[in-house]
């Protein structure tokens, strides 16, 4: 038994509180959670502002950083920088996930075919507009019951 | 005979045309009117006609707004705040008033500019009681103060303050400034010395002064800019504490106040009435008054607004 038991929320760090939040909502579906710190109290204590969004079942607390983050260029679109925060859809809705971020203008790399003997159906990749790395995919073994050690096959 | 419904609606849906009168406290209104009158070239319209607004002098701008300066000798001190009033002046007006200001002794200060549409009307000074006064620039109007261009107020709550505003009275969020990095990375221009920013639109923060190495932090204080049909209110956070009136007090200055027409003022009302906001009025002004009927609130940081029709 490990020490923790689930991963509970990332901050994740943006450089714009307005664009991310609307970036999470409009493109990703996401459900506006909480915004902290937005008071004159606040600022006299020195705490930072921040928002939360709440994606599928995972909670983003979206931090504005203070200074500019060195990234990834614009046009790579697949990588690990830092993080990266892959999400699963049914298979069914994968093509729907496509058009969305096609309809938000949002460039993406995919979608990107898995070995048939793996866990991962498709994965389309793109980052959030401050240059967040994400994935999205659909899994082979969508109608069992979620058990990672036995898809991956190992003990 | 045919009932009328008056839908509750957001004020926004109906016409919020423009703000109606100012009203800007001073501690003395015999030191203060000379300095609007002489330096500004407003003109005088009377004294104490201007319903609920104490012992003060109007000036009328030749849009028809008002801008009244009620006496208060207990009125806070402003300068350090984001609260400020904004006038339109016409083509070389602002160098007319730059001589003005320099034989009286008042600096001129180009501060940078939060809101992009503003780029072009960083001269701000303050009168004697320390208003802080924009000039913004009045398309193809002769060289005078022409009228009331927009408002500063603050608040302890800019989101509380962001959920009326859109929530409530329905008007839009036309900028936002201390969202995004680049407002931070701006703070730092203005700590260093190399940009001269508005009072009340940065801060130093000291939360890290005992974590990294003493050192205070430049930060930027969140500011909203709200669309009002042709007019803008700018809705400061506020980086100090500050004292706001009674909460069971409708009316005071100072106050911002916008012209609807007589239906808005009624939807305006009910719609008060539906989200519980406490208001006084409409309230219907004698014949005398320069202002028909009034409806008076307050923004969740306490600065009193008022509704009102022209008759």
């Amino acid at each position: 038994m490990a020490d923790v038991e689930s991963l509970s929320h990332s901050g994740i760090c943006v450089h714009d509180l307005e664009e991310a939040e609307r970036f999470y909502i409009d493109v990703l579906g996401a459900e506006a959670h909480s915004s902290v710190n937005f008071k004159t109290e606040d600022t006299l204590k020195g705490r930072s502002v921040h928002k939360s969004i709440v994606l599928g079942d995972y909670l983003f607390a979206l931090a504005l950083v203070g200074d500019f983050m060195p990234m990834p260029p614009d046009d790579q679109l697949r990588g690990a920088h830092g993080f990266r925060h892959a999400f699963t859809v049914s298979k069914a809705r994968f093509d729907d996930t496509l058009d969305r971020l096609k309809k938000f203008n949002v460039a993406f790399e995919g979608p990107v075919d898995h070995p048939e003997a793996g866990p991962f159906g498709q994965s389309v990749y793109f980052k959030d507009p401050s240059g967040n790395f994400f994935e999205i995919l659909w899994r082979r073994d969508e109608d069992v019951k979620y058990a990672e050690t036995i898809a991956l096959n190992v003990d | 005979m045919a009932e009328i419904m008056v839908e509750a609606r957001t004020l926004g849906d109906l016409i919020i045309d423009d703000i109606s009168h100012l009203a800007v406290e001073v501690t003395d209104l015999d030191r203060a009117g000379p300095f609007w009158r002489d330096v500004l070239g407003l003109k005088s319209i009377g004294s104490d006609i201007w319903p609920d607004c104490g012992h003060h002098l109007v000036f009328r701008a030749p849009s028809g707004q008002s801008l009244i300066l009620a006496q208060n000798a207990n009125r806070p001190d402003l300068t350090d705040t984001g609260v400020h009033l904004a006038l339109r002046v016409g083509a070389g007006f602002k160098d007319r008033i730059a001589g003005k200001l320099t034989d009286a002794g008042v600096e001129v200060h180009r501060y940078f500019e939060d809101r992009p549409a503003e780029e072009a009307d960083n001269f701000y000074f303050f009168d004697p009681d320390g208003n802080r006064i924009q000039l913004v620039d009045a398309a193809g109007a002769a060289g005078t103060v022409t009228g009331i261009d927009h408002a500063g107020v603050q608040v302890a709550d800019i989101l509380w303050a962001e959920e009326f505003y859109t929530g409530v009275l329905g008007v839009r969020v036309e900028h936002r400034m201390g969202w995004s990095t680049a407002d931070y990375v701006r703070a730092r221009d203005w700590a260093e010395g190399k940009e001269d920013m508005a009072p009340g639109t940065r801060r130093l923060d000291k939360r890290y002064t005992v974590m990294v190495d003493r050192k205070t932090v430049p930060r930027a204080n969140m500011q909203i800019f709200l669309g009002f049909g042709r007019a803008t209110l700018a809705v400061f956070l506020a980086n100090q504490h500050f004292q706001e009136p009674l909460e069971e007090l409708m009316v005071g200055t100072p106050r911002v106040a916008f012209t609807t027409t007589a239906q808005g003022l009624d939807a305006a009302a009910l719609t008060l009435e539906q989200h519980q906001i406490p208001h006084d009025g409409p309230v219907r002004h004698p014949s005398s008054a320069p202002v028909g009927r009034s409806l008076y609130f307050k923004d969740p940081g306490g600065n009193f607004l008022e509704l009102c029709t022209p008759d």
